[in-house]
């Protein structure tokens, strides 16, 4: 059950949630349909299930819909996601036909809501093909892409692009991102909810049942990194990054993720983390349900330092999560994890085992800047990372949609 | 005095269209030709902008120098630049211009920037609309003020400058209306060197020297 508004005044402050308020009067009414391909597991589900209620508070006729489909559809768009990222792989005709034949099954019984709707946010590559299934729409489509996609593996994005480039406008995480499309492309970072299961405030207890639930050791420093067994998030790496500090220091690792319904790797990755892992007591590597928040949040309070040592990272709301928990955050140095993490100042950026090993080697050396870098950093996440930044600029984008969608200036 | 009709703004940022310049020529070749709308949001909309750094120098240009292409000097002579001082923006693109050219001219090799660190021009579009909150007593504009998003803070005090009369941000134009009584006041916020604030800085600031203009007065 998400928050109301009204709960977050105490983070954000009585102004931030008024000004809400207010764009949302200019919206009353406005029917916005968001759609994505899971309604658990991984970032985007986890925004919509407190954006949607949010915006309904707000005065709009919000709903969130959730596409369908066979396991072969999603080792495809696990393809086509793998692929957007960089990674070479192969899509054969006969995977896009997959692709197509299951949106056109899922637009048959989403028609109503998606020809109705004022606005539709179509979230990354899965049911980006309900566009043209939609040929008696009425409202804005917009392509919402959570992930990298500055360097895809070409064949991939050129039959995907065929897809998107039909949208009224595109929104990515960062510039860095963005591929060239014919329409606006809107920048919006996600951002975390400070009142979810997953980020808000524990008691002690709560902390420390989770500490000796996991059998941690509270007088060790305790490394984590919070993620999906993906390879892209390197926890392969960060064993290997351990190892190396554990010639000098007697750390702990935790990995701890869940697996996603649209992930089906994430299986043979857990198998080749636990291989590498071996009968080492202090590698807890936790395969977590879904509904592990609170598990989730303890372990974040717990660490000392937050790793997310990935290779290919959309925005990394993981990072964004430890950094709320006030801890310093040690990060491959791509995708939004760049953005959050300012060397010295909220972390470290590496790029590979041996530079997260030297990082995690000088923090414990400065516990000081420890403290430092973790106030510094919640700090930052309240001021621009929160949702009710998020939702603000979800809503000043629909007031452009609707008006102009390239105008400089508008008054409301 | 007529009441002050607190407004509220919301930025949403979005690609120019122009290439990314990876290195210090490049940045000079689309400065001059982008839109005035893409120079304004990367020296004055870049505040608005949600970070995770507090960077030395508040225009984007000067921190993508001294961060990517490692080019301190550049940096520090773009970072001067205070785009509330200049008259237009054309003026702006002139001086930021005469900077690049200088430089490239001092310049043996040009300083460039890896793949993955080039400069991104970005333009951003405003949305402007009422906070729904009135005052009419200038002894309280501070507490109003306090109380103000960072978008009213950014409009009233910053965006301002750009509209008729300009240079003059909205809260002295209003004061203005009994220039003699508010005085004080007027002096306060001038006495204010509010680019190189952060907005909730800059609110704090204003909040703190409207008090004691008020003590004062």
């Amino acid at each position: 059950m998400s928050a109301t508004l009204s709960a977050y005044e105490g983070i954000v402050g009585s102004a931030v949630i008024r000004q809400l308020r207010r764009l949302g009067e200019k919206l009353k009414g406005t029917r916005i349909v968001h759609v994505n391909s899971t309604r658990e597991g991984g970032g985007v589900a986890e925004i919509l299930e407190w954006m949607t209620p949010l915006m309904t508070e707000l005065g709009l006729n919000a709903s969130w819909e959730v596409i369908h489909g066979s396991g072969r559809f999603f080792e495809v768009t696990k393809s086509i996601h793998n692929g957007l990222q960089g990674h070479s792989v192969p899509i054969t005709g006969k995977d896009w036909k997959v692709y197509e034949d299951v949106n056109a099954r899922n637009f048959e019984r989403l028609r109503p809501a998606l020809e109705e709707a004022d606005i539709v946010v179509v979230h990354d590559p899965q049911p980006a093909p309900l566009l043209k299934l939609c040929e008696r729409r009425k409202g804005k489509w917009i392509w919402r892409a959570h992930i990298d996609i500055s360097r895809p593996f070409r064949p991939a994005w050129k039959v995907l692009r065929t897809f998107v480039e039909k949208y009224d406008a595109s929104i990515f995480s960062m510039a860095e991102f963005a591929q060239p499309l014919p329409h606006p492309q809107y920048l919006v970072p996600p951002s975390i909810d400070p009142l979810s299961e997953k980020n808000r405030d524990m008691s002690p207890e709560e902390i420390e049942a989770v500490r000796n639930g996991f059998g941690l050791d509270p007088s060790r420093p305790l490394l984590v990194q919070i993620s999906r067994f993906d390879r892209f998030k390197d926890p392969v790496g960060v064993i290997e990054a351990y190892r190396m500090v554990r010639k000098v220091a007697k750390v702990q690792l935790v990995l701890a993720g869940g697996g996603a319904s649209d992930d089906p790797e994430g299986t043979a990755i857990l198998e080749e983390v636990m291989e590498a892992a071996g009968s080492d007591p202090d590698i807890h590597v936790l395969l977590l349900p879904p509904d592990s928040h609170r598990t989730v949040n303890a372990l974040q309070r717990l660490a000392t330092i937050i790793l997310q040592k990935s290779t290919r990272e959309g925005f990394g709301l993981t990072v964004t999560e430890g950094m709320w928990k006030g801890k310093p955050v040690i990060g491959g140095d791509v995708g939004g994890i760049r953005l959050q993490v300012v060397p010295h100042h909220t972390g470290f950026l590496v790029n590979t085992p041996e530079g997260a090993a030297h990082r995690i080697r000088y923090l414990l050396h400065h516990q000081d800047g420890i403290e430092r870098m973790g106030t510094t950093a919640r700090e930052f996440v309240r001021e621009n990372f929160l949702l009710t930044r998020h939702i603000r600029e979800y809503l000043t984008l629909m007031l452009v949609t609707l008006r102009d969608p390239r105008a400089n200036f508008i008054q409301v | 005095m007529t009441p002050f009709e607190v407004k509220d703004c919301a930025l949403l940022g979005r690609m120019s269209g122009l290439p990314p310049a990876f290195n210090l020529r490049e940045l000079r070749e689309r400065i001059a030709v982008c839109g005035e709308n893409v120079l304004f949001h990367h020296f004055c909309e870049t505040t608005l902008r949600g970070t995770f750094d507090n960077p030395d120098y508040r225009n984007d240009f000067a921190v993508w120098s001294k961060l990517y292409l490692g080019d301190r000097v550049v940096a520090e002579r773009l970072g001067i630049l205070d785009p509330y001082s200049f008259p237009s923006l054309g003026e702006l693109r002139a001086a930021t211009l005469d900077v690049l050219d200088e430089r490239l001219g001092e310049s043996t090799m040009i300083p460039w920037a890896r793949p993955g660190d080039e400069f991104f021009f970005l333009e951003s579009t405003t949305i402007v609309f009422d906070a729904g909150i009135r005052f009419t007593q200038p002894s309280r504009l501070a507490a109003f003020i306090r109380k103000m998003t960072n978008g009213s803070v950014y409009y009233h005090f910053l965006e301002a400058r750009r509209r008729p009369p300009l240079g003059v941000d909205d809260f002295t134009a209003w004061l203005k209306e009994d220039e003699e009584a508010n005085r004080p006041y007027i002096q306060a916020l001038a006495s204010i060197d509010f680019y190189f604030h952060t907005l909730p800085h800059l609110r704090h600031e204003l909040g703190r020297v409207l008090t004691e203009a008020k003590v004062s007065k």
